[in-house]
Formats: structure tokens, C-alpha cells, sequence
């Protein structure tokens, strides 16, 4: 996972990428948003931001056991996965 | 299990490899035990060496590979108590404590070796933030000492702090009772002493389900079929987050790797641990080990992970600040370099309390700096287990205080264990 490929830029080293947050949400409260986290072995969905490119919001899927980038594409509203 | 000493060490030398037993193997799993601890990592075996030393209770360590293979077997090995929040450093000072006496205790040589731990400061504003941590230190007694070039210099000759730097280095908080010990013997080291104790430390057994009957635990599914307890201790670290999954219940965890390296063994020249965090290139810290070999590490990768895999990037910006800070090791070979999932909680403190049911414990979230709890963490969970109340100095540790904004923020970064 040295590279992630962002939907405008293409092909693009990792450092340039900044990882936000796991989605969905934990539930609807403003803490179980802020705070609690639904942890998977094989499948994350997450936020990043190529902040050190484009700077757009990135709605990415992950296997985090292996690495493998599953879906990347540009994200949508706040906390909508 | 026989006492070590330095005459049983003379009559081993003639009894010859026949005088070295397992440790800890061999146990087999019985249907029932008082309490179950998961995971066989640093703070599992020191909760089991304490509920059966000091509470006097039947216990079971399962664990779902070997002792020893998680993160206390990973680790950088840094011990210290340097924290700003008093709930912090009053338990990381009780820690540091048992450091002091832990190879006593346990007899086994852990090798603790106070040598010192570092934290370079590049800036006035370093400066004024070390001096605030460390005096919140000082009034909590705990040794501290802020430094300036002159002190820095005689307390740290090889990093030769007026050498010409692109951020020149103009002090450090010291921590003098600081230093580092050896990770494997301290897993060795207790779960011998548990073995001994009489718990069962079983291997190759992982625990995959909790039973439960009319909302209190009964027990664990493992691998290796049911066990019951009538307490259960979950001491996982960087798999947390899946008991999280495992209960039904989200924690205030992400899973993020930590990576460190190691060179190739040189003669001895780092004495102390140099902690450095460099405005070009994030955090470094330098160490060298008993055997000569300089180890480092610094941040955490930076996503969550379960791969046991660091990315370049970050390897390339703690090997560029430790030779920045030590350009005569710019030329050593890395001979090996490795990385462990760590349980990070949204404030980077941790979590000793009871989880969904009353007889269910989650010893966990020590993130990136839970090697040098192992001892305090050990008691302190043993007494909460076996008592119903947590001690003082864990009381900070709630998992209720996320909720209600009892935050022990140390880095003052707000809920992103990677934001820096
Ligand atoms: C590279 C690196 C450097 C570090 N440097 C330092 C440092 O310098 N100073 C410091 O204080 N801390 C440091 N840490 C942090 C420290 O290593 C950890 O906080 C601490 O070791 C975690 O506690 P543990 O020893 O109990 O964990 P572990 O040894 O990881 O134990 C947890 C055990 O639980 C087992 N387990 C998990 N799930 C199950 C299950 N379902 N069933 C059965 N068993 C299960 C695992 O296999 C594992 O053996 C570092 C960590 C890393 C990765
Ligand atoms: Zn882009």
C-alpha cells in the first residue's frame, strides 16, 4: 500500500495522503460519532484527504489484514459512507 | 520451579543444558477457572502473576498464538513517567517504581537500566512546554530535570548538542530514572512467576466468543472449547478492537501500527534515550541495546492496520532524524525493522475498567506506550478484578470518561489518535 491512486491525480505516494476517520458513525449521538469506532479485520471504510495534492475528500475501502485498497473514489456528504 | 541465583547459575554450568526447563508450557486447559485473562502479551501475564500472588485466585492465561509474540515482544522498550495529566503519571510513576524492583520480584533479570531518557527540545517554545511538564512532574515527585546546553552536554557528550545543526538543539526535560528493559524476559520473567503461582498459561488457544447467561459472563469460546469464569479480563492490545466486535459493543479504539527498526551492533556510544522531534522530519527515537544494535522508532504509520507491515515513508523519516541528530550512525546497515497493531484510544490514555457486563474487564488502550505500565497495570488490574474497585491511581482510567468528557488528553490533540 505504498501508493494510493486518487480519483483526480492518479497514482500517488501514501505520504501525501492523510487518513481521517472509519466510517460508518457508531451511532448518532455527537460522542458515539466523535469517539467510537466499528472495527473490522477485512473491511474498513474510511475518510482521507490527499491534503499534500488535490486536497479533495476521499471515500476509501481497505482490507486492513492485507493492505489491498478495495474502492477509492471521491467522497460524498460528512459520514455518509 | 527452581529459584535463580548466582549459585544455581555455578551448579547449571555443571548440570549442563538438562537444568534449563520450560517455563510455562505444558499446562492443560481445565474446564474452570475463577478468572480468564485473554492474551498472554505483557499486561495479561502481569494481571494473572497479581490475581494469583496477590488475591490468591484460579486463573487461566489463553492466548491465541505464543507468549510473547505481540507487542510486549515488539517493542522499543522505553520506560518512563515523564506525564503532564496527574492521572497519568501518578500511575506511570508507580510503574517506574516496580521497574526498580521488578527483576527482585519476579526473579528474573529483567534487565531494567535506568539510563536516562532525553527529550530534545529545538525551540524556546520546546522549551517553556518541557519546563510545564516538567514541573507538574516535580510537584508530583517525580524526578525531573529541565537542561540547558551546558547540563545536556555533560549528560549526553555523544550527541554533542552545540554541534552545528540545521535546528540547533537548545535543551531537554531529562528524566534520569528513565531507561529501558528487556521486552521477551519481561514476558518470560512473569509468566514463569504466573506459572509458579499455579496459572495455567495456555498457548494456541484463541478466544472467540463470550458466553453469557441472564447478562452476567460465564465464560469464554475458545479454540480449544468452552471455558468457564466467573470473571473475564480482556488484555488483547492491538486487537481490542475486535473484542469491541466480538461484545457487540464500538470502543474508543482504532488499530494503528507502530514500526522500529534496528542497526547492525556497534561498541557502545548512545547512553542514554534520545527522544527528538524534528520540524522536517516528525519524531525520532534513538537508543542503543545491550548488544550494541542502535533501535528506533517514531510515529505511528498513520491508518488503521492490521498488516504488522510499516510503510517506507515512515521508516525514511525516523531513519532521516536519527542521523540528523547522529550523522555517525548514518552509515550502519538496518538490520531488521518490524511493526505491531497498537490499541490507540481517542485520547492516548488508556483503559482499566469493567466492559458491557459486571464480571467482564478490558485491560487495554495503552497504545503506543503500554511497555512500561506492564508492572503497575498487572496490580492495578488484579485489584479491580478481584475487588470490584479500581485503585487511585487507575480511578482516571474509566471507559465511561469518553462519554462524559473526562478526557486524559495528554497531547491536548482531540479524538484523532494520528493527528499530531
Ligand atoms: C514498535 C513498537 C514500539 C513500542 N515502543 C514502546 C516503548 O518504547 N515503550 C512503551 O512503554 N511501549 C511501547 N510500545 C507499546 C507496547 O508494546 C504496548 O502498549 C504493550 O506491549 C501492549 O500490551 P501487551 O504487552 O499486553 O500486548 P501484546 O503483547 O500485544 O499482548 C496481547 C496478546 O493478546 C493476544 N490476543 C489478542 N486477541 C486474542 C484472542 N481473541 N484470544 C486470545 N489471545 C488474543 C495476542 O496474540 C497478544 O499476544 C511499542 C509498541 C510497538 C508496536
Ligand atoms: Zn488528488
Amino acid at each position: 500500500m505504498s501508493r494510493l491512486i486518487c480519483p483526480f491525480c492518479g497514482p500517488r505516494e501514501l505520504r501525501e495522503f492523510e487518513f481521517h476517520k472509519t466510517l460508518p458513525n457508531a451511532g448518532d449521538t455527537p460522542f458515539e460519532r466523535v469517539y467510537l469506532r466499528v472495527d473490522s479485520l477485512t473491511h474498513s471504510v474510511e475518510h482521507w484527504q490527499h491534503i499534500q495534492g488535490c486536497r479533495a475528500w476521499l471515500h476509501v475501502e481497505r482490507n486492513p489484514s492485507t493492505g489491498a485498497v478495495l474502492v477509492m473514489r471521491l467522497a460524498t456528504a460528512p459520514g455518509v459512507a | 520451579m527452581p529459584r535463580y541465583s548466582a549459585l544455581a547459575l555455578l551448579r547449571a554450568r555443571f548440570q549442563g543444558a538438562r537444568y534449563w526447563k520450560p517455563l510455562w508450557t505444558g499446562r492443560t486447559l481445565k474446564a474452570a477457572y475463577d478468572v480468564v485473562v485473554v492474551g498472554a502479551g505483557g499486561h495479561g501475564l502481569a494481571t494473572a502473576f497479581h490475581l494469583a500472588r496477590d488475591h490468591g485466585l484460579k486463573v487461566a492465561v489463553l492466548e491465541r498464538r505464543l507468549v510473547g509474540y505481540g507487542n510486549v515482544g515488539r517493542n522499543t522498550t522505553i520506560l518512563r513517567s515523564n506525564y503532564l495529566l496527574p492521572e497519568n503519571h501518578y500511575f506511570y510513576e508507580d510503574s517506574l517504581r516496580r521497574w526498580e524492583t521488578l527483576s527482585r520480584d519476579l526473579n528474573y533479570n529483567v534487565m531494567y537500566s535506568p539510563r536516562g531518557v532525553v527529550d530534545l527540545c529545538l525551540s524556546d517554545g520546546d522549551m517553556i512546554t518541557a519546563s510545564r511538564r516538567g514541573n507538574a512532574m516535580r510537584l508530583a515527585g517525580i524526578d525531573s530535570e529541565l537542561m540547558e546546553l551546558d547540563a545536556l552536554e555533560r549528560f549526553a557528550p555523544e550527541l554533542a548538542p552545540r554541534r552545528s545543526r540545521r535546528f540547533p538543539i537548545v535543551g531537554a526535560l531529562v528524566q534520569r530514572r528513565g531507561g529501558t528493559a528487556r521486552h521477551d524476559a519481561v514476558a518470560w520473567g512473569y509468566a514463569r512467576g504466573a506459572t509458579a503461582l499455579g496459572v495455567d498459561i495456555i498457548e494456541d488457544c484463541e478466544v472467540q466468543g463470550l458466553c453469557t447467561e441472564a447478562g452476567v459472563a460465564t465464560g469464554v469460546e475458545t479454540s480449544k472449547g468452552l471455558v468457564r469464569a466467573n470473571r473475564v479480563v480482556f488484555a488483547t492490545a492491538g486487537h481490542t478492537g475486535m473484542v469491541g466486535a466480538m461484545l457487540g459493543v464500538p470502543l474508543p479504539i482504532e488499530t494503528h501500527l507502530l514500526q522500529a527498526m534496528v542497526t547492525e551492533p556497534i561498541k557502545p556510544l548512545i547512553n542514554s534515550v534520545l527522544i527528538y522531534v524534528h520540524p522536517g522530519h516528525g519524531e525520532t527515537y534513538v537508543l542503543q541495546s545491550d548488544r550494541g544494535g542502535v533501535v528506533m522508532g517514531g510515529y505511528l504509520d498513520g491508518f488503521p492496520s492490521y498488516t504488522r507491515e510499516g510503510q517506507w515513508h515512515r521508516l525514511e523519516e525516523v531513519v532521516q532524524g536519527a542521523a540528523d541528530l547522529l550523522p555517525e550512525i548514518g552509515g550502519l546497515r538496518i538490520l531488521r525493522q518490524w511493526a505491531g497493531t497498537n490499541d490507540m484510544t481517542m485520547d492516548g490514555s488508556p483503559i482499566m475498567d469493567r466492559v458491557k457486563y459486571d464480571n467482564v474487564f478490558l485491560n487495554a488502550g495503552w497504545c503506543y506506550g503500554g511497555f512500561k505500565t506492564i508492572p503497575a497495570s498487572g496490580a492495578a488490574c488484579a485489584t479491580l478484578v478481584a475487588t470490584g474497585l479500581a485503585p487511585d491511581i487507575a480511578r482516571g482510567f474509566r471507559l465511561s470518561r469518553f462519554a462524559t468528557g473526562h478526557l486524559l488528553d495528554e497531547r491536548g490533540g482531540g479524538p484523532f489518535p494520528v493527528r499530531l
